[in-house]
């Protein structure tokens, strides 16, 4: 391989980083090839019907069948998803900064707002197809109830995590409790809001589904609970697909965001944490 | 009672309740008593403190935990209202001090920002202070200050990038741009290995020489308090309370070689029963 990586200064560097991303990525690929391959050699030896679950080669096929009504559902789900996620991390930021700004209104509101996270959320989506019919407005609602949550708990962990000693050196020169919010507390919260907001859009998608799964006439919900009634099983999973590749799509969106506004916050490495 | 009357027997000793010089106090507090709620009781964390120091002296506070330096130190900074008592800096009740910008502060945490480079967290607290200030003036000002505790060239540096003795000399900086009066300093190298520690304890010394602020040292050191200060509280527990002031007359200038002074390892042997005994105080 380092043979590969001779040449001119520049392609050299960027050949040596792209072995080492595949590298890296080599143990992940080679598993799910490897998962793959089994379940299709089971599906063939086993001659299990394809309603009860498809080989990943219909899968594949039907992806490709029904790609139009696929890229249709998905882009009506990605704009709920957007609106959805966007409210939820406002509402979430906003309640951080009332609690921790209003103290005594905070006290009266932080307990009633763990307690309606205890509520299931899908058990209300129903509520919101009654009150606001089949279109956008049920949905936005059902992923801000779901995902505004994670936001509001790490912007208030964030905006709690300032060192008391900072706040001290800016007393000590007068500074009023908003300067000391808006220059200390909240840049000093992005981090933490940065994780909730990982959190949430993984959130969103989930509600903008189920939102989809109560009552809709569009969206990849929609479309699997369609699929569902016609035992389109490889549709079913076709639908699965697109759904999780628009959610590790919207991750990252949110996790390059973090690398690009908040370059000083420590790095995640799910791997090697406890070392 | 028994205090007051060991301490008559040590010549160099200075009564507590008398100022300790003919300089005008910088810094005084007369009768002062701070109480914290505990659990619903007033639980008093310092008792009748009566200090003076005086302008352009370098004042250290030596004591075991919890003998409430830190809580004197806060008073001064306008940070804790004492209960009792009165506490003026400059002749100013602590809050219009901090109003009038004559107090700058260091903490045992450097407290940078991890968003700013060296020379922005040194103007940071200046640029906080007055809103008027132009952003280049404050930018000298800061760059300044980074020269003088020894960071010239590692302005554009991140704190990530600093070492503990470095981002202590940034938080040094950012508090000697304000151009306070008075520098209040809490264990400001507690958290740093030895010998950055001797390295840093000189590097004040050369800037206290420069500048000529009235310093207040909160240590644990003794070496620290004898090697910097012209002049040690050593502060005793149950009720928190000065229980001797000592002067301590090391020639200056100071360097390396004061560490072996004579005045300098009496003064060490005698900080250091004094913390010995009110140790053993405290534990009862």
């Amino acid at each position: 391989m380092t043979d590969m990586t001779a040449g001119s200064p520049a392609a050299s560097w960027a050949s040596h980083r792209f072995w080492r991303g595949l590298y890296n990525v080599l143990p992940a690929l080679a598993l799910s090839v490897g998962v793959v391959v089994v379940w299709e050699a089971v599906i063939r030896l086993f001659k299990v019907p394809t309603f009860v679950l498809p080989a990943p080669t219909a899968i594949v096929e039907s992806l490709i069948a029904n790609w139009g009504s696929l890229a249709f559902a998905a882009q009506a789900t990605a704009l709920e998803v957007l609106f959805g996620f966007v409210l939820s991390a406002v509402v979430g930021v906003l309640v951080a900064l009332v609690i921790v700004r209003f103290e005594r209104f905070g006290r009266a509101l932080y307990p009633l707002i763990v307690l309606f996270q205890n509520v299931p959320k899908v058990a209300l989506a129903p509520i919101f197809i009654l009150w606001f019919g089949y279109g956008l407005a049920p949905k936005i609602l059902l992923i801000v109830v779901i995902a505004f949550f994670p936001v509001a708990i790490d912007m208030l962990a964030g905006l709690q995590s300032v060192e008391p000693s900072f706040v001290s050196l800016m007393r000590s020169v007068g500074a009023s409790k908003s300067k000391i919010m808006l220059r200390v507390r909240i840049p000093h919260s992005l981090p933490h809001l940065m994780a909730g907001l990982k959190v949430a859009i993984t959130f969103s998608v989930i509600g903008a589904i189920v939102g989809e799964f109560a009552g809709a006439n569009q969206g990849l919900g929609y479309v699997i609970q369609f699929a569902s009634t016609q035992l389109d099983t490889p549709l079913i999973f076709a639908a699965l697909i697109v759904v999780s590749v628009l959610g590790l799509a919207f991750y990252y969106i949110v996790e390059f965001a973090e690398r690009w506004l908040v370059p000083w916050a420590p790095k995640f490495d799910p791997i090697h944490s406890a070392g | 009672m028994n205090v007051r009357v060991m301490n008559a027997a040590v010549a160099k000793t200075v009564a507590p309740d008398k100022p300790a010089a003919a300089a005008p106090a910088h810094i005084a507090a007369t009768g002062l008593a701070v109480d914290f709620p505990l659990e619903g009781r007033k639980q008093r964390v310092l008792n009748d403190i009566n200090i003076a120091v005086p302008k352009g002296s370098f004042v250290s506070l030596i004591g075991p935990s919890g003998c409430g330096k830190s809580t004197l130190l806060k008073v001064m900074a306008g940070l804790v209202t004492p209960s009792e008592g009165t506490m003026t800096v400059a002749g100013l009740s602590p809050q219009e001090a901090v109003n009038a910008r004559l107090i700058g502060l260091v903490f045992q945490e450097a407290t940078l920002l991890p968003w700013k480079n060296a020379i922005e967290n040194a103007a940071f607290l200046l640029m906080t202070a007055d809103e008027t200030i132009k952003k280049s003036e404050a930018f000298d000002r800061a760059a300044a200050m980074l020269k003088l505790v020894g960071l010239d060239g590692a302005e554009k540096k991140s704190p990530s990038q600093l070492s503990g003795g470095m981002r202590q000399r940034v938080a040094i900086a950012r508090a000697l741009a304000l151009d306070p009066e008075v520098l209040l300093m809490d264990e400001p190298f507690g958290a740093l290995d030895a010998i950055t520690r001797e390295e840093m304890s000189e590097c004040l010394l050369d800037i206290w020489e420069r500048t000529n602020k009235t310093i207040v040292l909160v240590t644990h050191s003794i070496d620290e308090a004898v090697f910097l200060s012209r002049e040690v509280h050593v502060m005793g527990t149950g009720p928190a309370r000065i229980i001797e002031t000592l002067p301590i007359t090391v020639p200056h200038p100071r360097t390396e070689e004061s560490y072996s002074d004579p005045a300098f390892t009496a003064a060490e042997n005698r900080l250091r029963s004094l913390l010995i005994e009110s140790h053993k105080k405290g534990r009862r």
